[in-house]
């Protein structure tokens, strides 16, 4: 198969750690096989001399926090026929998105790199990917799952349409048969957080803190109830739930849930 | 000359997160040089605030994923001073294997994924594949190995939680101990080998000028990637709590990363400055390494930082298998808790691209404020002084082609994390 057979591939970083596109270099066993089975045809990140054009899939990784982003990611969608967020930032907004909305924006920037600066392009407010273009599929994670994004490239370069996995961390944590941290009132939120990390970190003792961003099922009434039950106050709660949600876990939990 | 208006590097391809080179030329002469990094700003000295230290823990290696593990060990180097945490010394020893795992990862990605390629004239490393097959095979095994050590101490390769404050949440077995050690003495051989190949190659000298270093001072007479007084290439210390006076940030509009300067010049920090600095401390296989490579010319030329990565690239895979030895003869390790609930700390460890400095202050259990200083937004001022003095040689001596890619070559060399400094190549001629 040569090049131009193969189906285009275009990857691009905007606001966040990097940390799923490094995921995806990270997968040793797997790179080789990534650039011999598709044209990726842009991944900056990786490599020089990207092709800008149409693309069967574009992977976005980040979200827009500038100006100049939120055109980029308007151009991105125009070249690409199937356009996948990938990672918590593009999903939610990620944790830069925690306060996005609660009109603290222009002071928290101010404070941080003062009032004096006009800079090359214009900050925003964090936000998701979706909140300015349609998005076809989302990959969750803070990082991103390996068998999850190799499962969606498969499925998307063969024309299959990916399935959803809309699990919490606890169906995970279940399987991988830990002591729920909740019997010992810890506070954890697994019941509320997106699946997919395979329960990392209550595999190693230490309680969910939503890094993949909220399952939509979740039920957030009863959750914050039982936690308050614990004897934490409410305010803790909420800081600690909205660490990685942005606007979509307050709407979530204003809503009680699905 | 051609009569080019601009030259833009835009996107710089081959580095973490998403940044410009612009390079202004006027009468043959450069007349400006902006390292510019666009990705947008995060804000995380103000999402901090308000937090407990244990949040703070799960927040602040998002910063950046190549190095979560240097965020989180600064963080908790800062935030133990703060609430009066004292580790002892087998957890102490498990912070060293974790961060000399974190070297071992990024390192190798940057030294054969993100530099070499420039080097022999590749795109990218996967292009490399066909005539240096082996060399990208074991590279992605030395890859691997440091982020099993990732996962292995922090929960996950990316973003674990397994580090808290006061140790660990859970250990490895002493049989995994015994694997990694085990593995680290069969990489070892590729790591010796790859100075060979840094050896072979031709290092441009255009952008050749002074400058200055800077990195932690580790105590003990070791050599080592964390401390609490910065040592500088002009032979004065200073204690990390002084790193406001040292390290003067300040902004710039084409950039969303800080900028700083020592002693009102710019300077360099990495594995270069490391190896400059505190180099004569290595031993075994690593000062082999050192005394076959480093000479003179790495005073005065940051291309040398990818052969300084690979001498510590050695020194970590030692490092590992010493620590090791040590972890197996140690007491058991506890966890330490808290003795107050208000205090302020700066925690200051190498990253693999520099210094990383996380200053808290806390209190009644709460952050009131944070400051990060990433190395970033140490040497991007360094950067540029390169650029400049490199682009004015290549402008005197009419050697245009390509001119682009030795710009990027330099910035690319400091291994610049840019989703850290939250900030890349643009040239103009004017």
């Amino acid at each position: 198969m040569t090049a131009a057979d193969k189906p285009k591939i275009g990857i691009y970083g905007f606001t966040g750690c990097a940390g799923d596109q490094l995921l995806i270099i990270h997968t040793e066993d797997e790179i080789l096989n990534l650039f011999g089975a598709t044209n990726i045809q842009s991944f900056v990140m990786a490599s020089s001399n990207p092709i800008e054009e149409d693309m069967d899939v574009a992977f976005v990784e980040g979200s827009v926090s500038t100006e100049e982003e939120k055109e980029h990611l308007h151009e991105i969608r125009k070249r690409a026929k199937i356009l996948v967020a990938m990672g918590n930032c593009a999903v939610n907004g990620g944790p830069q998105a925690m306060y996005t909305g609660d009109g603290g924006y222009d002071k928290r920037l101010k404070k941080v790199y003062g009032d004096s600066v006009k800079f090359v392009t214009k900050p925003l407010e964090a936000k998701p990917i979706d909140a300015f273009v349609d998005v076809d599929f989302y990959l969750p994670g803070c990082p991103i799952s390996q068998p999850q994004t190799f499962a969606l490239i498969s499925r998307l370069i063969h024309g299959v349409t990916p399935e959803p996995y809309p699990h919490p961390v606890c169906h995970e944590c279940k399987l991988n048969e830990n002591r729920c941290l909740l019997l010992d009132e810890k506070f954890c939120i697994g019941p509320l957080t997106l699946g997919g990390c395979g329960s990392a970190c209550p595999n190693h003792g230490v309680p969910c803190v939503g890094c993949w961003g909220p399952n939509e099922d979740g039920n957030f009434k009863h959750h914050i109830k039982l936690l308050e039950s614990f004897g934490m106050a409410r305010e803790d709660i909420m800081r600690r739930i909205r660490g990685f949600g942005g606007s979509k876990i307050v709407k979530l939990i204003e809503d009680g849930g699905k | 000359m051609p009569n080019k208006k601009n030259i833009t590097i835009e996107p710089l391809a081959r580095v973490e997160g998403h940044g410009g080179i612009k390079v202004e030329i006027k009468d043959n002469k450069i007349s400006n040089v902006e390292v510019r990094i666009l990705e947008g700003p995060r804000l995380f000295e103000e999402l901090v605030v308000g937090k407990t230290p244990q949040e703070d823990l799960s927040i602040v290696p998002r910063i950046c994923a190549i190095c979560n593990l240097s965020h989180k060990y600064a963080a908790l180097r800062g935030l133990e001073k703060a609430v009066g945490v004292n580790v002892d010394s087998t957890t102490h020893l498990y912070r060293e294997l974790m961060h000399h795992g974190e070297m071992v990862e990024s390192h190798s990605l940057h030294i054969y994924f993100l530099a070499l390629p420039d080097f022999l004239g590749y795109d990218n490393a996967v292009a490399m594949a066909d005539k240096y097959g082996d060399t990208v095979v074991k590279a992605l095994q030395v890859k691997k190995f440091g982020n099993k050590i990732m996962r292995m101490m922090g929960g996950r390769m990316i973003h674990g939680e397994n580090p808290i404050i006061g140790g660990f949440s859970k250990l490895p077995s002493k049989e995994t101990l015994t694997e990694i050690k085990e593995e680290a003495i069969e990489l070892l051989e590729f790591a010796i080998a790859t100075i060979d190949l840094l050896a072979g190659l031709e290092v441009p000298d255009h952008m050749e000028r002074d400058t200055q270093f800077l990195c932690c001072k580790p105590p003990g007479e070791e050599y080592g990637y964390y401390g609490d007084i910065f040592i500088a290439s002009d032979g004065e210390e200073y204690p990390v709590e002084n790193y406001k006076s040292v390290i003067k940030e300040r902004v710039v509009g084409h950039s969303f990363a800080k900028r700083s300067k020592y002693n009102d010049k710019p300077f360099t920090v990495g594995a270069l400055a490391r190896v400059l600095l505190i180099g004569e401390r290595l031993k075994g296989k690593a000062k082999e390494s050192y005394d076959k490579l480093v000479n003179e010319r790495w005073y005065r030329n940051p291309l040398f930082n990818n052969h300084a990565q690979a001498i510590e690239q050695v020194y970590s895979l030692e490092g590992i298998i010493e620590t090791v030895d040590k972890l197996l003869v140690s007491d058991d390790a506890a966890i330490a808790k808290p003795t107050q609930e208000s205090g302020v700390g700066t925690g200051a460890v190498e990253a693999p691209r520099g210094t990383l400095i996380h200053h808290y202050e806390v209190k009644d259990g709460k952050i009131t404020a944070a400051d990060f200083i990433t190395p970033t937004a140490m040497f991007l001022d360094d950067i540029e002084a390169f650029i400049r003095t490199g682009g004015e040689q290549l402008l005197a001596k009419n050697k245009l082609d390509n001119i682009e890619l030795q710009f990027e070559m330099i910035a690319r060399a400091y291994d610049p994390c840019i989703s850290c400094s939250a900030h890349l190549v643009e040239v103009v001629y004017k």
